[in-house]
Order: C-alpha cells, then sequence, then structure tokens
C-alpha cells in the first residue's frame, strides 16, 4: 500500500515535470522559430543549400557546445582552427556567417530546439518532397539530356546555316548577281518591325502595366506627387518615342535604294536646326522646372511634430528603433556595437532608455510623418520601400533621413489590391554581399491605437524608469 | 607573302628606312596602326565572347531559381555544386561581366579599334603619332585583360562587388568572399586598363590636332575623328581620376588607411577599427570618370554610325556644324553630371538639383542629334547593307534607351526607380546596345579595310535581325519590372510574392537572350570565316569619300604607296549636283565651289535652286 501511494505520488510528480518540461520545450521552439525566421533565413533554408547549407539534421551534424560557438563567431571559430569549421567555410566558398554575438546561449539553444523539432516534423518534409514532385525542379537527368539535345541541334543548325550559305553565294557567284536583295527585304522588315514592335509595347503596357507599383497608386503622402510627374514623363517621352521610332523605321521602308534614284543632296537647314533644338530645349525646362519643384517638396520637411525611427542594416538584416515616448532618438556609437548592443546604441545617453529596437519589422502610423533615419553596421546598403516611394541609401559612418508621410494602412492595401495576404516590404537594394537578395523587412502601416499598442508591446531598452545612476543601464 | 617587293616599293617613295619584318614584329609587337587595330578588335571580340556568356549563366539562375543546372559544375567546378549557382559567383559573374562590357569591350574593343584604325586614315597620316605608345597601348590591355581572366580561377573567387566596387563592400573581405584576392586583382587589372586607355587617349589626341594631311581641316575632318578625338580627350581627363580612386581604394585594402571607410568595427574590418573617410567619397570619384566614361563608350559609336548613314544613304550627313557642336557639348555636359548617379546617397538635395539640371541639359544634343539622323535618311537612296541596318539599329535604341534617362535623370523620379531593373533596362539599351551596335556597324562596314575581305552579307543581315529583335525582347520588358519595384543584383526573386508574377518574363527574357547569344554565333563564324576566305575586296566598295578608301587594299606601313592624298572638300559629298557619281572622295580637287575652305559645303537647297537657274 505504501509502495503504491509513493508510486502514485512520483508518478503525478513525473507526470507534472514531464508536461512542464514539455510546455517549456515547445516555448523554447516557439522562441527559436521566431529567431530563425528573424536572423537565419537570409541564408538559410531548412532543406535546400542557399547562401548557406540546408540546416535540416544540423543537430546531428554538430554537437550543440560548437553549434554555440560557431553561431556567435564563426571567424573565431575558424582561426583557432577547428577543422570542422575550416571545412564548411572552404565548402560555401569563403562565404562567413555573420556573428550573432547579440544571441545568448539560451537564444541560441532554443533556436537548435526549432531546428530538431523542423527536421523530425514529418509533414514539413513531406510537404517539402511534394513541391519538388510537383514543382518546377524537374529530374536533372532530363535536364542533361535536354542540355545535350540542345547543343546537338545547335551545332547542326549553324552547320545547315553555313551550308546554306555557302550554297547561296556559289549560286551568286554563277549568276553574277546577289541572291537575296537585302535591300528589297529590309525595307519590308523595317516596316514589320515597327508594327509588330509598336503592338509589343502596347501589349506590354497592358498586360505589365498593371503588376507596376503605379497601379495601385502611392502609399504615401508625397507619392502622389511622384505618380504625377512621372505620368508627365511618360506621356511625352512617349510622343517623342513613337513620332522618331515611326519616322526611322518610315523612312528605313521609304527611301530604299531602287537603283534608279538619286538621294537629294540637302546638308543643311538653319532654320529647322533652330526649332529642333529649341522645342526640345523648352520640353525639358518644363520637365526640369516640374522634377525641381517635385524634388524640392519631397526633400524639404517640417521636422517638428514628425514620429522619428531609426533603420539599421546590417549584413543581412534589418532592425528597427522607435524613439520611445520622448520622441528623441538616443545617441550612437559604433564603437558600442557589439555582443548585447547590436546597433551600437549609446548606454551613457539617457535619451536612449526609452528607445524600443525590433528586429526585421517596421511600423508606421497612417497619416503621421515620420523622420526615418538610416545607418548601417558595415557595408552600404539602401533602404527602398517602392509603395511609399522611399528609398535612401544607408551608408556606415554616415547617417542619412527620409521624411514623408504613409497614407494607406496595410489593410486598406489589402482591400484596394484584392491580396489579403499582401505585406508592404522594405527591400535591401544596394548590393551587400551574397543574401543581399533575401535582405528585406515587413512593413505595417496601421490606425494611430493600433501603432500604440504595439509599441506598447515591446520592451524598452531600460524597463523601469529611469535611474539616476546612467550606470544602471540595463543593456549591460 | 611579298613582303620584300613592297617594301622595296615602299622605300621608293618614302624615305623610310626599310627594315626585315619578322613574324613577331609583325603580328605581335607590332607597330602599325592598322595591325594594333586588329589586335584590338580580335581582343574585344574574345572579351565579349566571355563577357557574353557569362550573362547566359546569371540569366538561367533568373529564369529558372529552382532549376539545376548539372553542366554549369563542368563549367564552374565548385561554384556550382550540384548544378545550382553559389549566390557569390552570381554576384561574381555579374560584376565580371559589367566590368568587361564597359571597359574591355565597349572601351577599348570599340575606341582602340576604329580610333587605331581610322584616326591616321581618314587623317591622312602615314601612322599614329607615335607607333610605340601605341604597342604600349594594346600590351597593357592585354595584359589587364589576362589579369582579369585569370582573376576568374583565384581560390574566393572574382571581385564581386558589382561593376562599380563600392567600397566598404569592395574594400573588407570579410564583407563578401571576392573582395580577397579577386578585388586584388580587379584593381590591378583596371590600373593597366587606365595605362593602355591613356596612353592610347594621347596619340590620338596627338595624331588628330597635328598629323592631318594638307587641306584636312578641322572643318572637314569625318565626324567619326570628330568623335574619337573628343572620346580621347573625355577619357584623359577622367581616367586619371580612377586611377587615383584605385590606388586610395588598394591602400584602405591593403595598407590599412580608411580613405573609404568609416565607423567599420574592429571585427568586422580585420581586427582594426576603420574609422575617418568616407565611403561615399569612392562614388564620387568613381562616377567622375564613369559619367564621361557612358561618352565614352558612346560617343565613337555615333561617329561611326554618322559615317556609316551618311555613306550608306547617299548623302550628306545633315547639319555637319551641328553634329560637332553637340559632341562637343555633349563631351563638356558629361562632366557635371556625374552626381545623378549619387542621388540618393544622402548628398544635399540641393546639389542634387544641379546634377539634374545638367543631366537633363544634355537630352538637348542628343535629341539634335537624334533628328540629324532623321534628316539624313530621308529622301535619301538608302544601301541597307548589315553596317547601315546596324546603324539603324543603334539610333532606334539610341532613342529609347535615351528617352529613359529623362527618368532617371530626373532626381525626384530616380527615388524610386534607382537600381531597379528600370536602370538596367535603360543603359543596356542606350550604352549596352547601342555602342554594340555602333561597333558592329563598324566592322561590317570597315571590315575589307581590316582585313582585304567582305563579310558574307546574308549572314550579316541574319546576325542583324536576330540581335536587334533579341536585344529588344530582352530589354524592354525590363523596364516594366523596374516599375514594380525589382532590384537588380537580386539572385533569386522568390522571396517575394510581388515579384513572382515576373517569373514568365524572366523566362522570356533569357530565351530571347539564349537566341541573342546564338545570333553571335554567326558574326564570330562569319568574322573568322572571312578572314581567310572571304572574298576579297575592291578599294572602296561603300563608294565612300573619306581618305581610308583611296589607300590600297593591301596593308603598307605607311598607308598609302605614294604621297599623301590631299583634301579639298568636306566628307559628306554624296549625290552632289552635277556631279557625275553620287559620290566625291575628299580628295578629288574642287573646282567649282567659291570658297571651299569655309563652306564646308554649298549653301542650303532653297538657295541653291534660286542659284542653278541664275548659272545656267
Amino acid at each position: 500500500m505504501k509502495i503504491f501511494n509513493s508510486l502514485t505520488k512520483s508518478a503525478f510528480l513525473f507526470s507534472v515535470i514531464l508536461t512542464f518540461t514539455l510546455s517549456l520545450a515547445a516555448q523554447t521552439v516557439d522562441e527559436g522559430k521566431a529567431l530563425f525566421s528573424a536572423n537565419c533565413t537570409s541564408c538559410h533554408s531548412m532543406k535546400d543549400r542557399i547562401v548557406g547549407p540546408a540546416l535540416k539534421d544540423a543537430h546531428k551534424r554538430h554537437d550543440e557546445a560548437w553549434m554555440i560557438k560557431w553561431i556567435k563567431n564563426s571567424q573565431a571559430l575558424i582561426k583557432s582552427g577547428d577543422p570542422v569549421a575550416v571545412k564548411l567555410l572552404a565548402d560555401y566558398n569563403g562565404s562567413v556567417m555573420t556573428a550573432f554575438e547579440n544571441l545568448s546561449d539560451v537564444q541560441i539553444k532554443s533556436v537548435i530546439a526549432y531546428i530538431k523539432a523542423e527536421s523530425e516534423n514529418p509533414t514539413a518534409d513531406k510537404a517539402s518532397t511534394e513541391t519538388k514532385t510537383a514543382g518546377v525542379a524537374p529530374d536533372s537527368n532530363l535536364v542533361t539530356r535536354i542540355n545535350w539535345l540542345l547543343i546537338i541541334i545547335s551545332i547542326l543548325l549553324i552547320w545547315v546555316i553555313s551550308l546554306v550559305f555557302s550554297i547561296l553565294s556559289l549560286i551568286s557567284d554563277i549568276q553574277g548577281k546577289p541572291v537575296i536583295n537585302w535591300n528589297f527585304l529590309n525595307s519590308k522588315f523595317s516596316l514589320v518591325f515597327f508594327v509588330v514592335g509598336m503592338i509589343a509595347v502596347i501589349w506590354e503596357f497592358y498586360v505589365h502595366g498593371p503588376l507596376t507599383v503605379f497601379n495601385e497608386g502611392p502609399a504615401s503622402a508625397h507619392g502622389i506627387n511622384y505618380d504625377n510627374m512621372f505620368m508627365i514623363t511618360l506621356i511625352l517621352t512617349g510622343i517623342v518615342f513613337v513620332i522618331t521610332q515611326a519616322l526611322l523605321f518610315w523612312y528605313g521602308y521609304k527611301y530604299k535604294s531602287d537603283g534608279k534614284r538619286k538621294a537629294l543632296y540637302y546638308p543643311d537647314n538653319h532654320k529647322i536646326e533652330f526649332w529642333w533644338t529649341i522645342i526640345p530645349a523648352v520640353v525639358l525646362t518644363i520637365l526640369v522646372i516640374k522634377g525641381l519643384i517635385t524634388w524640392t517638396e519631397m526633400t524639404t520637411h517640417s521636422s517638428l511634430e514628425a514620429r522619428r525611427v531609426e533603420v539599421f542594416g546590417y549584413q543581412f538584416n534589418w532592425a528597427t528603433r522607435y524613439a520611445g515616448a520622448d520622441n528623441k532618438l538616443g545617441n550612437h556609437d559604433f564603437r558600442q556595437v557589439g555582443k548585447i548592443n547590436l546597433l551600437g546604441v549609446d548606454t551613457n545617453d539617457s535619451k536612449a532608455y526609452d528607445d524600443i529596437i525590433v528586429s526585421n519589422e517596421l511600423h508606421f502610423e497612417v497619416n503621421t510623418p515620420v523622420i526615418l533615419a538610416f545607418r548601417a553596421k558595415d557595408v552600404i546598403h539602401s533602404a527602398y520601400m517602392p509603395h511609399f516611394r522611399v528609398q535612401m541609401n544607408v551608408v556606415p559612418g554616415l547617417p542619412t533621413y527620409f521624411a514623408f508621410t504613409p497614407t494607406v494602412t496595410t489593410r486598406e492595401m489589402r482591400i484596394k489590391m484584392k491580396k489579403p495576404g499582401f505585406d508592404y516590404i522594405l527591400l535591401c537594394n544596394k548590393i551587400c554581399g551574397a543574401a543581399h537578395y533575401n535582405m528585406k523587412m515587413k512593413v505595417v502601416v496601421e490606425t494611430k491605437s493600433e501603432y500604440e499598442s504595439y509599441l506598447k508591446s515591446q520592451t524598452p531598452l531600460v524597463a523601469s524608469k529611469i535611474t539616476n545612476s546612467p550606470k544602471a543601464v540595463a543593456l549591460k | 607573302m611579298s613582303d620584300h617587293t613592297l617594301h622595296a616599293e615602299h622605300a621608293e617613295h618614302e624615305d623610310h628606312g626599310h627594315h626585315k619584318e619578322s613574324f613577331i614584329s609583325k603580328y605581335i609587337f607590332s607597330m602599325d596602326h592598322k595591325m594594333i587595330s586588329r589586335q584590338f578588335l580580335i581582343t574585344g571580340i574574345i572579351m565579349g565572347t566571355i563577357g557574353m556568356l557569362m550573362s547566359l549563366i546569371f540569366r538561367l539562375q533568373l529564369a529558372y531559381p529552382d532549376m539545376r543546372f548539372p553542366f554549369l559544375e563542368g563549367i564552374i567546378g565548385h561554384w556550382g555544386k550540384d548544378g545550382k549557382l553559389d549566390p557569390n559567383f552570381y554576384l561574381a559573374l555579374i560584376t565580371i561581366h559589367g566590368t568587361i562590357m564597359v571597359f574591355f569591350v565597349l572601351t577599348a574593343g570599340l575606341s582602340g579599334t576604329f580610333s587605331n584604325l581610322l584616326i591616321p586614315l581618314q587623317c591622312g597620316a602615314r601612322d599614329m603619332a607615335s607607333p610605340f605608345l601605341n604597342m604600349l597601348s594594346y600590351w597593357f590591355f592585354f595584359m589587364s585583360s589576362c589579369v582579369l581572366l585569370f582573376s576568374l580561377f583565384v581560390k574566393d573567387g572574382p571581385a564581386s562587388a558589382g561593376w562599380t566596387v563600392y567600397p566598404p563592400l569592395s574594400a573588407l573581405p570579410s564583407a563578401i568572399p571576392g573582395s580577397g584576392m579577386g578585388m586584388t586583382l580587379w584593381l590591378v587589372s583596371m590600373i593597366l586598363f587606365i595605362g593602355s586607355a591613356l596612353l592610347g587617349g594621347i596619340n590620338y589626341i596627338a595624331t588628330v590636332l597635328n598629323m592631318r594631311t594638307k587641306g584636312m581641316k578641322m572643318t572637314r575632318l569625318p565626324l567619326t575623328i570628330w568623335a574619337f578625338l573628343m572620346t580621347a580627350v573625355l577619357g584623359l581627363l577622367s581616367f586619371p581620376v580612377l586611377l587615383g580612386g584605385s590606388l586610395l581604394l588598394v591602400f584602405d585594402r591593403s595598407f590599412g588607411t580608411s580613405f573609404y571607410l568609416s565607423e567599420i568595427v574592429a571585427e568586422f574590418a580585420g581586427g582594426i577599427e576603420r574609422t575617418g573617410g568616407s565611403p561615399i567619397l569612392f562614388q564620387h570619384l568613381f562616377w567622375f570618370l564613369g559619367h564621361p566614361e557612358v561618352y565614352i563608350i558612346l560617343l565613337p559609336a555615333l561617329g561611326i554610325t554618322s559615317e556609316v548613314i551618311a555613306t550608306n544613304s547617299r548623302k550628306p550627313i545633315f547639319g555637319y556644324r551641328a553634329m560637332i557642336a553637340s559632341i562637343l557639348a555633349i563631351a563638356v555636359l558629361s562632366f557635371i553630371v556625374w552626381g545623378h548617379h549619387m542621388f540618393i546617397t544622402g548628398m544635399n538635395p540641393f546639389l542634387g538639383s544641379v546634377f539634374m539640371l545638367g543631366t537633363l541639359i544634355i537630352a538637348v544634343p542628343s535629341a539634335v542629334k537624334t533628328f540629324n539622323y532623321l534628316a539624313t535618311l530621308w529622301r535619301g537612296n538608302l544601301k541597307l547593307t548589315p553596317a547601315m541596318m546596324f546603324a539603324i539599329g543603334l539610333v532606334s535604341f539610341f532613342i529609347s534607351g535615351g528617352l529613359t534617362g529623362i527618368y532617371l535623370g530626373n532626381a525626384a523620379l530616380d527615388i524610386n526607380l534607382h537600381d531597379t531593373y528600370f536602370v538596367v533596362a535603360h543603359f543596356h539599351l542606350v550604352m549596352g546596345s547601342a555602342a554594340i551596335f555602333g561597333m558592329m556597324s563598324g566592322i561590317y562596314h570597315w571590315y575589307p579595310k581590316l582585313f582585304g575581305r567582305m563579310l558574307n552579307e546574308t549572314a550579316g543581315q541574319i546576325h542583324f535581325w536576330l540581335t536587334f529583335i533579341s536585344a529588344y525582347c530582352v530589354f524592354f520588358p525590363m523596364h516594366f519590372m523596374g516599375l514594380a519595384g525589382v532590384p537588380r543584383r537580386y539572385y533569386a526573386n522568390t522571396a517575394y510574392d510581388q515579384f513572382n508574377v515576373f517569373v514568365d518574363m524572366n523566362q522570356f527574357i533569357t530565351i530571347a537572350a539564349l537566341i541573342g547569344g546564338a545570333a553571335q554565333l554567326i558574326f564570330l563564324i562569319n568574322f573568322f570565316y572571312s578572314m581567310f576566305k572571304g572574298k576579297r575586296t575592291v578599294q572602296n566598295p561603300w563608294n565612300s569619300n573619306t581618305l581610308e578608301w583611296t589607300a590600297p587594299v593591301e596593308h603598307y606601313h605607311g598607308n598609302w604607296l605614294g604621297e599623301i592624298p590631299h583634301v579639298y572638300r568636306w566628307p559628306y559629298d554624296y549625290s552632289k549636283p552635277g556631279a557625275e557619281r553620287d559620290f566625291i572622295p575628299q580628295n578629288v580637287p574642287d573646282e567649282g565651289q567659291t570658297d571651299p575652305m569655309e563652306e564646308p559645303h554649298v549653301a542650303p537647297v532653297e538657295r541653291r535652286e534660286k542659284a542653278i537657274p541664275v548659272e545656267a
């Protein structure tokens, strides 16, 4: 009885511990997933080699302690002569993995837990194989065969063409005149090319025009001016394009040599030349003036009530910093960039204490001016938000900014575009390394209340009220 | 060959000491401008073929990002493991493709070939001012090409920071593997290349200014020579700036200076904190060359087009003086517009306004040139040879690509278009395709002068149409990708829902590019086959006016066997009323004209029509 009692007791205890650890494990996996998508997906996927290796079963290939060392600072590990690390670098053609010294051991462990869970997840695996068979990647053998076939066909084609040429030139030698009258053919082709080409241009505008960002209109206040400027330029250049190309190919058709006519000796006409210098000059003056007005409007701003947000670029991700309650961004100092302080926020500046740092997501409040400040850690990036008509280079050592007002919330834009899954994006648009093409961030425009509750849900740098002593900074 | 007798003949007419030419002095270390021109051309064609093949590889990646191409592993080894292009090597390919095309093909291959061939022949000179410098210019170019190609084989791959090599990406090997040894070799190659361009440029200018034959006033020079002259001036003034910029980059990379580095943490910069410089400084230095470079590429092509269009329209070029004026205007303006590449670097907006003004003004001389070409075609007697078709193609590309320049030169519009596919479309049309077409036009037109044989016409025409159509199919749709915000230099767009809609377009572009590439095969076969087996040419196959066609078909060191022809008229006396034939070469004495020195041509048509009845 006693034994039974103690058994039930211990069983109960065991089950409690089990559920607790299980829930803890689930929690770590979730945290790992969040960290993974924020930090790793630029260069890694679970099943495919992209910039870095596929991470499926990575936990089986390396032990945890090694992985923590590698993720924190792979360069140091390589320098220490670790054979596995050296080989990994060589296998991936010298691509250096970004050092994640800002992640704690616990965080890295949760990422590893996520990788483990994902590797063992049969549904993910199944899904990936399904897409493989149904998707675009065909049997590599078939591709090789098609390649060889193509090469053989092209060699045959070249051979046949050269045969035809030699026969034609033989005939023309015998007849004493060229077999093909290219003068005649080219004049006809020239006309056909123009007509077909213009139809193709119209078709392009009709089919691909709606895919451009001009279709749904701008999502910012200055974007309206931008789009007007663009349309004026499009119309003026469009007219010139059609007229000049038409004349070019029409003349090519009309004035071909027929062996009877003589060309008109017409070397000069000052009157015509005067006019066709003046007219483009006047049209361009209009464009210049309109352009200067648009440009000046875009680049001047009143800074008083604008919100301040900083966008920080580093290989290969973005981070954002909101100014907090005082609407002042704390100073920064690149020498403090390091283990925990990824953005190099100046820990001695009390303005920084209420700043909020978020990785990989950018939120705006609709219809509120914002001054976006940009900084980079390593190389030049460029923050490009096509829907807002915003772009600015993000340069290490040279803080830049762009002031604008978002006017359409994400929700409104989804309805407007009839795409429920749509999200604004911020892209890196300056070549910055191997994973440049994956360096992106989701941008959300929301209402005032949503924006405020979003910020409230984030933790400021110093969670408690600012203490008197600046030494007591939670960053350390 | 009857080399000896030719030289004996040659020596009779000239006091030139005759020396025995060995294989090496004739074909390799030649100081004859015609041979150097052929060397430039063939090296340029080889480099161009390599550059084009690179573009086909990365086009395959862009069209089929999920497909595997096992043959890649055979070509590029570990960079194409399992038939998948490595993202680092993708960036290396676009970098080297850009470098090769801009510098090695369209600068050296185009200007090097035709300046060398035509400046002495069209000015009426026995050779360049300094044949030795000319030879050095080629060999510097050759070494530079070799170094660049060698860099493809280093362990960490060639330079990968884009052809504009902006630091810090290009300065720090920890940023991208290609910024190690590959980047060093890129810089060495570029410094050698600048040496070549400067040696060539000095020579071209000296020859045009000092060695024109009797009667060849500046206002009687063919427009080709005007274009080459201004090209050389542009190169001479701007290439040294790139040399300086490159040297500072070498210092930053190899000697620990920080001209271009600011606020770079120690771990990222190899253990030493790097601060105090400015990454934007490099962009200023680079584009101070980079923008004139666009015109270094384009002006020779426009010069060639002027000559080819006039000859094959059998009409004088319309507005000869306006054409010269617009060349000069473009050359001067090209120096004050470089900032339009940097509107969004955080430059002072006022500076942006200034650069925008300058940039849009360039459109005026460009428009004048286009209208003048159209007016030259108007009521002409067009001989639609391959050279002429390529020249017409150039005008078409120049219009299409030039007009999009009005968008990009506008600082406001540039904000959303900068570094997107719109830019790729723009410069591939206006400076890529247009300049390549100018070069092709030149090759088809002067092939008889270069090699004494004719190219096969049918092959040339097929080459033209395939290239022309495929170039438009490749670059025109890219505008729309740019307007949708697709950035350039992206290895794949698969991560973006908005860009996935362009999968079809990307495949279409790649197929068009492959067809365009195959068309170049026709050209290559035609080019090398005709060199040995082509039909022999007559002295003046196109009935052209310029002096090069008065020189014998065989190449002599000294160009003309007898005295250098004198020049009596401008080069565009085509279909002149009263003349027997529809062309009057420049060396034909002019009797009827009142003051040939002052008037390059007779009065405009209305006045002449009035004048003729009075004379009759």
